[in-house]
């Protein structure tokens, strides 16, 4: 069970997330815009960040690219979830663990977690 | 001399820019309000993708519970959204989540980075009643108001305030805003009509009043009413012009000469009078000089040739040549105003020279206001006129026979310029189709009435009546001796 920092603009969509991520037993901390997650992965040090493209003052791929930046940061996984930039994402496998498509699909979700964790893990 | 104009930024909405007398003032802030379903999302979504076609960059500020994703299913129904530009010249961000946690001074905060970190020059704002319900007091919001858009304005960018209430009109919103446009959807009778209204317009010489507006796959598009655009005609009309042939055999011989050009004629009578045979042998003498248009509401294209062939009249020849068209719109639910921009679009665009309207029931029909029938006719014959454009329009009597004959409208007679009756008449036992000329402008005529006869090669107008009374009521009795 893992520590997860969720960056997401959209209230409903942060809160679902977490619920989703609660129930299958990760503690989540959620920032609502990119800068605010940057501030919170640095405080908390989360063993995954999961992350919206498209929010204020800083997006996902700002977000990565600062992550990816910080020597004690940038091995944490990321996990991009976007409708329309999630090809954006993917023209960056080296910022992304994982790219998933919204709407979010809870299923799909959970088991990009699991892997990507269990990657991290394994390293 | 002309004062100052301001910079604008296009609406891409058809109508609205010359509704708002030119477009979106730049730097200036705007208020969108309607119901619910009014069309507010889609007419700043469009205006939001129309300046990105022209290279502008987009912020979209929503603090609304409906996740950008279900509006990107919505918008994907729609030609003008452009999923590839989401993300790049065009950000959709959330702030509930900030007002919720941190109050409306800090979305203000938020709104003018992120402004500048996109570089926008257009921002959309989306839910101005939930800024609204999060303030303690009218000046908050007042004061939300007035920084968002003294921010924007500093730099140049135009902003929308959306919101789904209908602000009264001395709100602090409205007082603080440049200009606001209310949508509304109203249910007229039984049909439900959409129209937009230009509240307030700072700066810029709006159109007054409701214009009607649709919703389509191309997003909305707006009809300014016509009486307002046009209260002018564009050009002169030239009094010198000369005559039209009517197409009709001993017709021309009775107006002395034949239809003035430019001129709007009516030609009225009950069904079956030959109306629409009289249009359609003015319309087969479309040219390549003098193109012809079929405005109509009643025969389907294809019923209209058959109609033309059992008349012995060649429309075939002249639409095979591209010199006549023919634009039908059946009389269910129309708007008037559409109908009216439509006909002018299609005489301006073939350079129509002879125009047949069967009839201007269809226009009246379509009207939900109806008192307004003489304002928005005289609009529409005047731009004709200034066009160049020889008119024949019909008017259909209710009545097949009878006494009473009910002018098309009181104030209708003095928009056109000449008056063609036709009648059933009753003689011998038998009925002839009767055409009369009542008036025709600034010229001699014939004013004996004659039989419509029906020949192989089209209707011939040179045999006059035997001698009866009361022959425009339809029950005429011979003259007796």
């Amino acid at each position: 069970m893992a520590l997860i920092v969720i960056a997401e603009d959209e209230f409903l969509i942060a809160d679902v997330l977490s619920i989703m991520l609660e129930e299958a037993g990760h503690e989540v901390e959620a920032a609502p815009h990119g800068l605010a997650a940057l501030t919170l992965v640095k405080e908390r040090r989360p063993e995954l960040v999961i992350t919206d493209f498209m929010m204020p003052l800083m997006t996902g791929l700002e977000l990565a690219q600062a992550i990816r930046e910080d020597d004690e940061l940038s091995q944490i996984p990321i996990i991009l979830v976007s409708g329309a930039q999630a090809s954006i994402g993917r023209a960056h496998p080296e910022m992304f663990d994982a790219v998933l498509d919204k709407p979010y699909n809870e299923v799909r979700l959970l088991e990009a977690v699991d892997r990507v964790l269990d990657t991290k893990l394994a390293r | 001399m002309a004062t100052q104009l301001l910079p604008r930024i296009i609406s891409g909405v058809e109508g609205l820019d010359q509704i708002l007398g030119g477009g979106f003032i730049e730097g200036a802030s705007y208020i969108i309000q309607g119901q619910p379903g009014a069309g507010k999302t889609i007419l700043s979504n469009q205006v939001a993708f129309a300046n990105v076609v022209k290279g502008r960059r987009v912020l979209y500020v929503t603090l609304l519970a409906e996740t950008h994703d279900r509006l990107f299913q919505v918008l994907g129904t729609l030609d003008f959204f452009d999923r590839s530009q989401l993300g790049m010249t065009i950000s959709y961000v959330s702030v509930f989540q900030t007002l919720r946690d941190n109050g409306l001074s800090e979305v203000v905060s938020l709104v003018r980075k992120e402004i500048a970190r996109q570089g926008a020059t257009l921002l959309v704002f989306d839910g101005l009643l939930n800024a609204r319900d999060r303030a303690d007091s009218p000046l908050d919001v007042k004061t939300f108001v007035a920084e968002i858009q003294s921010q924007a304005a500093f730099v140049g960018c135009t902003v929308l305030f959306l919101t789904s209430t209908r602000l009264a009109d001395d709100s602090p919103e409205h007082t603080m805003v440049d200009g606001v446009i209310e949508l509304h959807e109203e249910v007229l009778g039984v049909r439900s009509v959409r129209r937009l209204q230009v509240k307030k317009s700072r700066g810029s010489p709006a159109l007054g009043g409701l214009h009607q507006f649709e919703i389509t796959s191309s997003g909305l598009v707006s009809y300014p009413r016509l009486e307002a655009v046009l209260q002018r005609p564009s050009a002169e009309t030239d009094p010198e012009a000369g005559t039209v042939q009517t197409g009709v055999e001993g017709f021309d011989n009775l107006l002395g000469g034949g239809l003035p050009t430019g001129s709007v004629t009516l030609v009225f009578g009950p069904s079956g009078a030959g109306k629409t045979a009289v249009g359609l042998s003015f319309l087969a003498r479309a040219s390549k000089e003098e193109p012809a248009l079929h405005f109509g509401f009643y025969e389907t294209p294809a019923r209209l040739r058959a109609k033309a062939r059992a008349l012995g009249v060649d429309i075939e020849s002249r639409i095979e040549a591209g010199d006549l068209d023919t634009i039908w719109n059946p009389m269910t639910e129309n708007l008037i105003d559409k109908l009216g921009h439509q006909l002018l679009q299609a005489v301006h665009q073939r350079k129509v020279k002879r125009l047949f309207i069967d009839g201007l029931g269809g226009f009246q029909r379509a009207a939900v206001h109806q008192p307004r029938m003489t304002e928005f006719l005289s609009a529409l014959t005047n731009e004709l006129r200034a066009l160049g454009v020889t008119t024949l329009a019909t008017w259909e009597l209710r009545d097949l026979f009878g006494p009473t004959l009910t002018a098309p409208g009181s104030e209708l007679s003095s928009l056109i310029d000449n008056l063609v009756m036709l009648r059933h008449i009753e003689a011998e036992s038998r009925y002839i189709k009767a055409l009369s000329i009542l008036k025709v402008r600034d010229s001699a005529f014939d004013p004996a009435i004659h039989e419509i006869s029906f020949g192989n090669t089209g209707i011939r107008i040179d045999v006059p009546l035997p001698p009866v009374v009361n022959a425009a009521t339809g029950l005429a009795t011979p003259l007796s001796t």
